[in-house]
This record gives C-alpha cells, sequence and structure tokens, in this order.
C-alpha cells in the first residue's frame, strides 16, 4: 500500500506526510481547474484518485492525473526534475 | 539424470547447487529446503531416494520460484513504468533506481535495470 514509505523509512509514528492542500470536491457537470502544488512530498491518499494536479518540477508545472495505483507514493515522484543531455552546436567558435 | 521440478540434473551434482540454479532460490533458501528434508549439504543428486526426491518437487512447486518470481518482477517495474514515476523512467533508460552516482562506475545498474528484468527464463521440462 505505501511502497514508498517503506523504501525511504520513514518512521511510522509520523504517520504519511499530509501537506494541506486546496482539494474541492467536484459538484457533478462542474469542472474544477487542477491543483497547482509546489509540495512535492505530499504523500497521494486514496482520496486523492481522480483529481488533477500541477506539480512543480523547480521550473514548470507538469500535469498529472492521479490514479488508484499512485496512492501512497509521492507527488513529485511523478515530476521529473532533469533534463537529459543533448549536445548543441555552437555556432560562434 | 535426475529429474528435479522439471529439470534435469547430472548425478554427481551437488543438492545444493542443483537447488540454486532455480532463479529466486539461493544460499539461505537452499539451506533451509535441504534442513527440512534431511539433505546433507555435501550429499549429490545421484544419492537422493525417490520420495526425497517428491518432497523437494513439492516443496518447489509451493514456492513462487523461476518464471511465476520472474513475471512478478517484471510487472512490479512495469507499473512503475506505466504511472510514470521516476523509478520506472530509470529502469526503462538503465540507470541506477536509487539516486546513486552516474558519473562513473553504472555499470551493474547497465547491466540489471531494465523493463524485462531476470531475463525471458528456462523452458521447463
Amino acid at each position: 500500500m505505501f511502497p514508498t514509505r517503506a523504501l525511504y523509512a520513514r518512521s511510522v509514528w509520523k504517520g504519511p506526510n499530509i501537506v494541506p492542500l486546496p482539494i474541492v470536491r467536484p459538484k457533478p457537470g462542474e469542472r474544477v481547474p487542477p491543483i497547482k502544488t509546489q509540495a512535492r512530498s505530499a504523500t497521494i491518499l486514496p482520496n486523492f484518485v481522480g483529481l488533477k494536479f500541477q506539480v512543480h518540477n523547480g521550473k514548470t508545472y507538469h500535469d498529472i492525473t492521479i490514479t488508484e495505483d499512485m496512492v501512497g507514493h509521492k507527488l513529485g515522484e511523478f515530476a521529473p526534475t532533469r533534463k537529459n543531455f543533448t549536445y548543441k552546436q555552437t555556432k560562434n567558435k | 539424470m535426475v529429474f528435479i521440478f522439471g529439470f534435469n540434473f547430472p548425478e554427481q551434482t551437488l543438492v545444493k547447487r542443483s537447488l540454486e540454479t532455480f532463479y529466486g532460490i539461493g544460499p539461505k533458501v537452499s539451506r533451509r529446503i535441504m534442513a527440512r528434508f534431511h539433505i546433507h549439504h555435501t550429499e549429490k543428486v545421484g544419492s537422493l531416494r525417490n520420495p526425497q526426491i517428491l518432497d523437494l518437487n513439492a516443496e518447489l512447486s509451493n514456492m513462487k520460484i523461476e518464471n511465476d518470481l520472474r513475471r512478478e518482477v517484471q510487472d512490479n517495474i512495469r507499473r512503475l513504468r506505466d504511472m510514470g514515476t521516476y523509478r520506472g523512467r530509470r529502469h526503462a533508460m538503465g540507470l541506477p533506481v536509487r539516486g546513486q552516482r552516474t558519473r562513473t562506475q553504472i555499470t551493474t545498474a547497465r547491466k540489471l535495470n531494465k523493463m524485462e528484468r531476470g531475463g525471458s527464463g528456462r523452458v521447463q521440462m
């Protein structure tokens, strides 16, 4: 259920890292804007399933839709922070 | 030749060695299995009596080894990849998954961290 928690061995007495996020329950037939957050270390709780998040990666915000599998992971795991190296040709030598 | 769990072993192989050829059985598990059926660690496959072989077969078929285990590991990796996690992406790239340095010394990760970890498996007879 909490694979990340087991991996990084967070103390059990602390419980999951619960961050107060502005979650609004959508009324039927109403669109909710994605939740913009910088809290990458927030644990994904079961009541997040189906919500849309915009997680900061240090530069931009990445769109994430939470599925059932993701429960127990952290938000930051789904927003990559690093760019792949690509060689750029220099124009002026 | 002696059949154990659908695989052929020459009679002069050690029981310990033959058990450890299975994916998912190492020194520790093989020692535990042999202790359960009173097999000495220097015993050869040829000297096993028939009921002992049957016992071993029954024990091995209850365990999660070989292709079942491979499939489980690969499913776990695929789940990470499909979710789009960092760990899944590192597996797909064949790079270290748990934050190790990548400037040097990533031969182990290159060798092991794949989507199809553990290979395609052996054919059971």
